[in-house]
C-alpha cells in the first residue's frame, strides 16, 4: 500500500505509471523514488551501528537521535500540510520564537503552566491566521506572505524578550520538553502521536481529500465545490500551531527562551525534510511517514558527522550532497 | 581525530552511493588513548599547581596617540556611543555600563543601535558626527567601518573604539582614532585551560565546544586554550565541534558527543550559554556535572555564576562587558594628558566556587 497520498486527478503514482509501461528498471527506479529517504536511513543506521560507539543503545536512539529529530519532524509535518496545498511556510522558525517567548513570559507572570501553554499556542495560531489570510483573502504568494512573519516575527519575539534570555524552572511547563511517558521522551511521543493523527486525517477524512485536491488543482477543486480558502487556512493555522508547540518543547528542554536563536533556520530544515521525503513542492501530494523519515535522516546525518568530529563547514557540504543524492534517487523515474 | 575526518566523510559518501564502504571505518573514533595506559600524574602538569595566569600584561611598545583630534579639559562632556547590536545580554550590559558611567560622571550621552546592520551603523555614525559631540565611542560591527571613522576625525571629533577594531590601513590608530579598548580572547582561553587543569588535576579527555565558526572569540579562545594545554600531556581534546554560541546547540551537540566519546571527562565551552546546554546534556546522560564531567567556560554571565555556585560549572572566565569606566577614564586621561596608548586591554576576572556567589547579583 503506497504511503504517499496524492490527488488522483492531478498525479498518477509513479509506481503505477512505471508498471503501466512495463519496464522492470522503471519499477525499481520508482521504488527508489518512493523510498529514497528510507534507503539513506538504513545506510546511515548501518554505518553508525558499526562505527559509532554506544550507538545501538536505547538511550542513544531514543534520547539523542529521535529526541533531537522530533522538533524538526513536528514542524515538518505542518510544513508538509502547507506544501500539500501548493504553498510554503517560511515563518515557522519565527513563530517558534514568538510562542516560546509568550509562554515563558506568561509563565513568569504567574498565570500557571497550563494557561501559559494555551496562550503560547494561541499566539502561534494567530500567526497562522495572519499567514492564511494573506494567502487566501489577498492572494499573496505563500513565499512572500510567510516571509513577512519570518522577518517581523523574530523582531516581535525579541521585542518581547528585551534581548535577554528569559530563564525559568517549572517542571509542569517543561513537561513538553523534558517529560517522559512510559520512559519515552515527550518530544518523541508528540512526534509519533501527531504523525499518526495527521496520517489518519490525510488518509481517511474529507479534509485530507479536499486538501490534496486543493493543492493538485485549485481551480478544479473550487469548481467541484471544495472550499479551497478554508482548507488552505486550516493548513497554515495547523503549521503555525505545530511550530508554536515545538517552540515550547525547545525552550522546555533548555529552561530558557532565547528569542534570538529559538527556531533559527528551522524552516529550511523542515522544508529539506519534506523535500528529502520525495514530496514535490508543487502541491497535491503529502507523505506523512516520508516526512518523518526525512527529518530523522537529516538529524542522524548531522549527528553522525558531529560524533566523528567532522568540522561544521564540511558537515554542511556533506548534508547538501546527501540531499542531492536523495533527490537524484527520486528523480530518476521522471 | 583529524585523520578520521576525511575517511569518515569519504566513507559516508561511499556508503550513500553504494551499499559498500562501511566496514573499513569500523574502528571507533575514541581510540586515542592507549588501553591500559596509567593516568598521567598531575606532576607532569605545571598548570595544575600554578596560580591563575590572570590578565595578560599590558601590551608593551604600543605607541601613544598624539596625532588624533584633541579633547579640551572640561568638567562634563557631550558624548555619543554607536552600539552595533542589542540582541544579546552581553551587548545590553555593555550599553548599560556606558549609560551608567556617563550619568555618574555627569556627561551627556547619546546612544544609537545599529540592529546588527553595517549600513545602519554607518548612517548612525554620520548622524552622530553631524551633532558634533566632544567625543565619539564606537563598537564597530566589522572592521569595515574605517572610512566613517576617518570622517569623524576629519570633523575634528576624537574617536574611541570599543571591543572591536577597524581596518588599520584605512583608519590609523592614534591618528584617525585615539585608541581601541579590547578584550584579550586568547588570554581568556589560557585562563580557561588553567581552570581546566585545576578542575581535573591535569588529567582529562576534553570535549571542546567552539563558538560560531570564523568569529574572532571562537578562534582566539580555541588558540589560547589549545596552546596552554600543551604544557600538560594529560589534558587531551578528544573532539572539538562548533555549537554556535547557543544553549540549545550546546546541549544537542554535547548529547551526541557524550554518546560517541563515552571516555570524555571534561568539557570546555567557548561561552557560558553552550556550557549551560552542555551541563543539561551531561545530566540527561545520567552523569553528574562537576564530578563525573568537569565543565569550564568563558563569559561570566549570571546564569553561569549560579551554575558555578551550584557546583555544576567549575569556573567561568569573565569576558567583561563593562566598558564604561575604562572608556571614560581613557577619555578623561586623553583630555588631561593629550595622549594615551593606541591599544588598551580590558581586565577580566575569573569566577570559581570561591567568588561566584558574591558576584551573582552584579553579573549581567
Amino acid at each position: 500500500m503506497p504511503e504517499t497520498v496524492s490527488d488522483p486527478a492531478a498525479t498518477r503514482s509513479p509506481e503505477s505509471a512505471a508498471a503501466a509501461t512495463g519496464r522492470r528498471g522503471a519499477v525499481w527506479a520508482a521504488r527508489a523514488q518512493r523510498y529514497g529517504a528510507g534507503v539513506l536511513l538504513v545506510l546511515l543506521f548501518a554505518y553508525n551501528a558499526l562505527a559509532t560507539p554506544n550507538f545501538l543503545t536505547v538511550q542513544t536512539l531514543l534520547d539523542v537521535q529521535l529526541r533531537q529529530a522530533a522538533p524538526v519532524a513536528i514542524v515538518a509535518l505542518g510544513m508538509a500540510l502547507v506544501i500539500a496545498t501548493g504553498g510554503i511556510d517560511l515563518s515557522v522558525g519565527s513563530v517558534m520564537a514568538i510562542a516560546g517567548q509568550v509562554g515563558a513570559l506568561t509563565l513568569l507572570a504567574g498565570v500557571g503552566p497550563v494557561a501559559a501553554v494555551a496562550l503560547a499556542l494561541l499566539a502561534a495560531a494567530a500567526c497562522g491566521v495572519f499567514n492564511g489570510s494573506l494567502v487566501v483573502r489577498y492572494g499573496v504568494q505563500p513565499i512572500v506572505a510567510t516571509l513577512i512573519l519570518f522577518i517581523a516575527g523574530r523582531g516581535i519575539a525579541q521585542l518581547l524578550s528585551g534581548g535577554r534570555l528569559t530563564g525559568f524552572r517549572d517542571p509542569a511547563f517543561q513537561f513538553l520538553g523534558l517529560g517522559r511517558v512510559a520512559g519515552v521522551p515527550m518530544p518523541v511521543v508528540l512526534m509519533v502521536v501527531l504523525a499518526a493523527v495527521l496520517w489518519f486525517v490525510v488518509r481517511y477524512t474529507a479534509y485530507g481529500r479536499t486538501l490534496l485536491a486543493t493543492g493538485g488543482n485549485p481551480r478544479a477543486a473550487r469548481l467541484s465545490g471544495v472550499r479551497v480558502g478554508r482548507v488552505t487556512m486550516i493548513a497554515y493555522v495547523a503549521s503555525a500551531a505545530l511550530a508554536g508547540l515545538v517552540g515550547l518543547v525547545v525552550i522546555g528542554i533548555t529552561s530558557a527562551s532565547d528569542a534570538n536563536n529559538v527556531g533559527l533556520g528551522l524552516e529550511l530544515d523542515a522544508i529539506a525534510a519534506v523535500a528529502v521525503s520525495g514530496t514535490p513542492l508543487t502541491g497535491g501530494r503529502i507523505s506523512v511517514i516520508g516526512t518523518l523519515v526525512g527529518a530523522v535522516v537529516l538529524r542522524l546525518l548531522q549527528n553522525t558527522l558531529i560524533a566523528q568530529g567532522v568540522p561544521r563547514e564540511v558537515a554542511q557540504i556533506v548534508t547538501g550532497v546527501v540531499i542531492v543524492i536523495a533527490l537524484f534517487l527520486q528523480r530518476r523515474s521522471r | 581525530m583529524r585523520v578520521g575526518t576525511k575517511a569518515v566523510a569519504g566513507g559516508l559518501l561511499a556508503a550513500a552511493l553504494a551499499l559498500a564502504g562501511c566496514s573499513n571505518d569500523a574502528s571507533p573514533a575514541g581510540g586515542g588513548g592507549e588501553a591500559g595506559a596509567a593516568p598521567t600524574a598531575s606532576a607532569d602538569c605545571p598548570l595544575a599547581s600554578a596560580a591563575d595566569p590572570g590578565n595578560s600584561a599590558p601590551p608593551t611598545g604600543v605607541p601613544m596617540a598624539t596625532a588624533a583630534p584633541k579633547l579640551p579639559v572640561k568638567d562634563t562632556y557631550t558624548v555619543a556611543f554607536s552600539q552595533n547590536a542589542s540582541n544579546n545580554p552581553w551587548r545590553l550590559a555593555e550599553t548599560a555600563s556606558m549609560r551608567e558611567e556617563a550619568e555618574e560622571r555627569g556627561h551627556q550621552l547619546t546612544v544609537t543601535d545599529a540592529n546588527n546592520e553595517q549600513a545602519k551603523q554607518i548612517q548612525d555614525i554620520k548622524g552622530l558626527i553631524a551633532q558634533k559631540p566632544d567625543a565619539l565611542f564606537i563598537a564597530p560591527i566589522t572592521e569595515q567601518l574605517g572610512n566613517v571613522v576617518v570622517e569623524a576625525a576629519a570633523a575634528g571629533i576624537p574617536v574611541f573604539l570599543l571591543d572591536r577594531d577597524v581596518d588599520n590601513t584605512v583608519a590609523k590608530p592614534g591618528e584617525q582614532f585615539v585608541t581601541v579598548i579590547v578584550s584579550d580572547f586568547v588570554q581568556q582561553g589560557k585562563r580557561a585551560a588553567w581552570a581546566m587543569a585545576k578542575a581535573t588535576g591535569g588529567n582529562a579527555k576534553i570535549i571542546e565546544l567552539e563558538g560560531t565558526t570564523g568569529s574572532s572569540p571562537a578562534i582566539d579562545r580555541k588558540k589560547g586554550f589549545d596552546e596552554a594545554i600543551t604544557q600538560c600531556p594529560g589534558l587531551e581534546v578528544v573532539v572539538s565541534q562548533s555549537a554556535d554560541f547557543t544553549r540549545a546547540e550546546g546541549q544537542s551537540v554535547t548529547e551526541t558527543l557524550l554518546q560517541s566519546h563515552p571516555d570524555a571527562t571534561a568539557i570546555y565551552a567557548h561561552n557560558d550559554e553552550m556550557a549551560l546546554g552542555a551541563i543539561a546534556a551531561v545530566r540527561a546522560a545520567g552523569k553528574v556535572p562537576g564530578s563525573d564531567i568537569q565543565v569550564v567556560s568563558i563569559d561570566g554571565s549570571r546564569d553561569a555564576l549560579t551554575a558555578v555556585d551550584a557546583g555544576e560549572l567549575f569556573a567561568t572566565v569573565e569576558s567583561n562587558p563593562r566598558f564604561g569606566p575604562r572608556a571614560f577614564d581613557t577619555m578623561e586621561q586623553y583630555a588631561r594628558e593629550g595622549q594615551v596608548p593606541v591599544q588598551l586591554v580590558l581586565e577580566d576576572r575569573l569566577f570559581d566556587k570561591a567568588n561566584a556567589a558574591q558576584n551573582i547579583a552584579t553579573a549581567y
